[in-house]
């Protein structure tokens, strides 16, 4: 991954512009650098590679779920107690707020990178916020169906929607976790740094916006 | 200095409180915590399997401690399930995948932890979860039961993802200097495979249970009964619906169960083969390709599980092909096996006997598997003792042959010193005589229940006959689960009589793990991880039928000829 070594690269840049305390950004090396023995020489960490790896693998994972459920879907879609269900207009709004908060989260990296963190946690939090007005779309989504009389245990195609706008709106509880974790974390005593915090949670946003896209598409087209 | 030093100092072995070590975040003490966790199921899973055996043979006889239990259907139902949980998820996926694999894989591949070791105490400590849930589900009524068994099955699913990507990461990412992927033992080669695999079918069985666990607590209508029953053929219907549904369920998740257990002794057996035959892996290469082999038809089965719920017309053909297409990897393991052992001066013990006892059985029922992979014939083959008899040979007491082999080797990098030789080969020949004791006869009665088609007299006779095979099957269980007793005693004996091993190698293996004390001290490897210069089956040259260490320079490796 080529990428990774140079994101790895800039990262150590931007710890060394901020080391004399005058970004935005807490001073990486606090106390007054090497003038003893190697007791405090900033802490070595492990190579980023691994979270880079781990996040990728994990998406696997997280996809094979979606996978096997999708796969019941399209099976269970021929039974003869289908019933389609109408999918809320509220739920293409809320699809926009979820992409918005991609963008938004590439524009808070690109501050990061260019070593700009107030524009980084500004971009950042507006992520999140986002995130969040999503999951409450949904939540508001799901009452419209509920007023509906479409409840979970309705017909397999209404098990179907709730489990896939539940099981999405859980791992995208942790994504807006993981944002919010990122923004409070000191990461001096961190093992991470944040550039691969923030590399990492992105990865991960943005496989859950892809895959939104991807449910909503087959929720969409079995009608 | 290549050290992933943390700023924090590992402890040392001394002056460790209980607490701790418990909940340490150190591979080797999550490794031993999963030996200790199946060591536990894998003895209560013995005696409910010889409750049952006793049930089957006696049916009126009460047995003592046991009258508070109703004895219905249902009852041995559930101690069937739970004699099949246990061994299933606690002891074959656990102990020679987790066990095993959390304690030697960054051993072997020259690190100092895995690449998460939170992550990983987090996924001991839910697979304990499970474990107490699928045993409390045991002791609940039959509806809340089910429900309960579901929920700890995902929960294991949840925790086995997590490990799987412990267990990927860190092969990928942390592997010493030098140790390129070719180097790299087989048993690492094992492992890692099957955590890819386990990556990708347990998320599939993560869903299967949420799908399930919604159906019965929320009303939803994936599985809907009047669907699911509706697939099924009318026979299994007919018995009522409720054990077929166990039985079905447990199905699910078996299937995948088997590769996920198989790989890792595979890798096991092939490392421990070529380590006392003192000859490298035939076929190195191959043999690795066997193991993606298995990997990739094993998901693929799985994958068809996820239509069987009885949905696929095509799906049955495809089974019987993929299920086949598995003898070619199992063909090729075999043949790496016995050729590796061929012509080679083997030192017949313990360990090698259980690695031998293991290709014994895995040839013994994979031939019987012949017949229920290809899908006319097992139709004819197919009855309930005649598949028992075939998973448990192939599946569970192969990999429990595994267990032992590996447990023999490994025994003095987990706790400092051998266990005794006579003991372990007493134990082996009388587990060895009395699981075959057990299983072939169950396939005799297999095929016996074809026998309706017999005249009336010849039938009569055929009954008689399997009444005596029923009883030497249970004389031969309670005798095998007797006898293990004795691994008992040598394993405790061993423990309570353990003095530090002089020597880092007893076997003169070639792996990393063999360049560290013995037990294995906390920090590994010191400050300095070893650099790997050569691949992990390489014989020094001037000395034959010697293994050089991996870890020695060429330099070290000459002038030091006589590397024991």
């Amino acid at each position: 991954m080529p990428a990774v070594t140079t994101t790895h690269d800039i990262d150590v840049v931007i710890e060394k512009r901020n080391g004399g305390g005058t970004g935005n950004l807490p001073p990486v090396r606090g106390h007054g650098g090497g003038g003893d023995d190697g007791k405090n020489q900033p802490r070595r960490r492990p190579s980023p590679n691994r979270y880079y790896t781990g996040m990728a693998i994990g998406i696997v994972s997280v996809l094979m779920f979606f996978m096997a459920l999708a796969s019941a879907f399209l099976v269970r879609k021929g039974g003869a107690d289908w019933v389609p269900v109408r999918i809320p207009t509220l739920l293409w709004f809320n699809t926009v707020v979820l992409l918005a908060s991609s963008v938004t989260l590439e524009a808070a990296r690109k501050r990061l990178t260019s070593g700009d963190a107030g524009g980084f946690r500004r971009f950042w939090l507006v992520t999140s916020v986002l995130g969040v007005a999503f999951l409450l779309g949904q939540l508001l989504a799901w009452r419209v169906l509920v007023s509906q009389g479409v409840y979970l245990s309705s017909n397999p195609a209404s098990s179907f929607f709730y489990i896939f706008t539940g099981a999405h709106a859980v791992h995208l509880l942790g994504g807006v976790g993981a944002l919010i974790f990122v923004a409070v974390r000191n990461f001096d005593a961190a093992k991470v740094s944040l550039t691969v915090a923030a590399d990492v949670t992105a990865y991960f946003w943005h496989f859950l916006d892809a895959l939104w896209i991807f449910l909503l598409l087959i929720l969409y087209l079995a009608k | 200095m290549v050290t992933y030093d943390e700023g924090k100092t590992v402890p040392g072995p001394a002056g460790r409180g209980f607490l701790t070590r418990v909940f340490s975040t150190d591979h080797k003490t999550i490794g031993l915590l999963y030996l200790w966790l199946s060591l536990a199921s894998v003895f209560v899973g013995m005696v409910l399997s010889a409750l049952l055996r006793a049930h089957t043979s006696w049916p009126d006889t009460a047995i003592p401690f046991l009258a508070g239990f109703e004895s219905t259907p249902e009852r041995y139902a559930a101690i069937r399930l739970l004699h099949g949980s246990l061994m299933v998820f606690f002891v074959l996926t656990a102990a020679p995948q987790l066990g095993f694999g959390n304690f030697l894989l960054p051993l072997q591949i020259g690190a100092q932890e895995m690449a998460f070791p939170n992550l990983n105490r987090l996924s001991f400590w839910l697979t304990f979860a499970s474990l107490a849930g699928m045993t409390a589900s045991f002791f609940r009524p039959l509806t809340t039961g089910i429900d309960l068994w579901l929920a700890s099955a995902a929960l294991f699913s949840f925790a086995a993802l997590l490990s799987a990507l412990n267990f990927t990461v860190t092969t990928i990412e942390l592997r010493a200097k030098g140790m390129t992927l070719p180097r790299m033992p087989v048993t690492v080669w094992a492992w890692f495979v099957n955590a890819i695999l386990s990556l990708l079918i347990f998320s599939v069985l993560l869903a299967g249970c949420t799908a399930v666990l919604s159906d019965r607590l929320f009303g939803s209508q994936f599985f809907s009964a009047s669907h699911f029953l509706a697939q099924q053929p009318q026979n299994l219907v007919r018995q009522g619906s409720l054990p077929v549904l166990w039985q079905r369920l447990f199905w699910y998740f078996a299937q995948a169960e088997v590769y996920v257990a198989m790989l890792p002794c595979f890798g096991i057996i092939t490392h421990l083969v070529a380590t006392f035959a003192r000859k490298p892996v035939w076929k190195e290469r191959l043999v690795v390709l066997a193991f993606c082999g298995v990997g990739l038809s094993g998901f693929c089965v799985w994958g068809y599980h996820m239509f069987a719920t009885g949905m696929n017309p095509y799906a049955p053909l495809v089974f019987a092909v993929l299920a086949s297409s598995l003898g070619i990897p199992a063909a090729v393991l075999l043949a790496s096996w016995l050729s590796t052992l061929w012509d080679a001066k083997i030192a017949f013990n313990t360990a090698v006997l259980f690695a031998i006892g293991f290709i014994s059985l895995f040839i013994a029922g994979g031939l019987s598997g012949i017949f229920l992979a290809r899908h006319d014939l097992a139709h004819a083959a197919f009855s309930e003792d005649f598949v028992i008899g075939h998973f448990h040979l192939v599946m569970g007491v192969a990999a429990t042959f595994a267990i032992l082999a590996a447990l023999f080797f490994w025994f003095p990098k987990l706790f400092g010193s051998c266990m005794n030789e006579i003991l372990g080969k007493i134990h082996f020949w009388a587990t060895f005589a009395g699981v075959y004791c057990i299983f072939m006869p169950m396939h005799w009665l297999g095929l016996l229940t074809q026998s309706s088609l017999l005249p009336e007299a010849q039938r009569v006779a055929v009954a008689s006959a399997s009444a005596s095979i029923r009883t030497l099957v249970t004389v031969a269980t309670i005798w095998t689960v007797a006898a293990q007793s004795l691994f008992i005693a040598n394993f405790f004996l061993t423990l309570l009589r353990a003095r530090k091993q002089e020597e880092n190698n007893p076997w003169r293996a070639s792996t990393l793990e063999w360049s560290t004390a013995c037990p294995v001290p906390a920090e590994n490897f010191g400050l300095e991880l070893p650099t790997v210069y050569r691949g992990a089956y390489e014989l020094v040259e001037a000395s034959p039928g010697e293994f050089a260490p991996q870890h020695l320079s060429p330099e070290l490796l000459d002038s030091a000829p006589k590397t024991r």
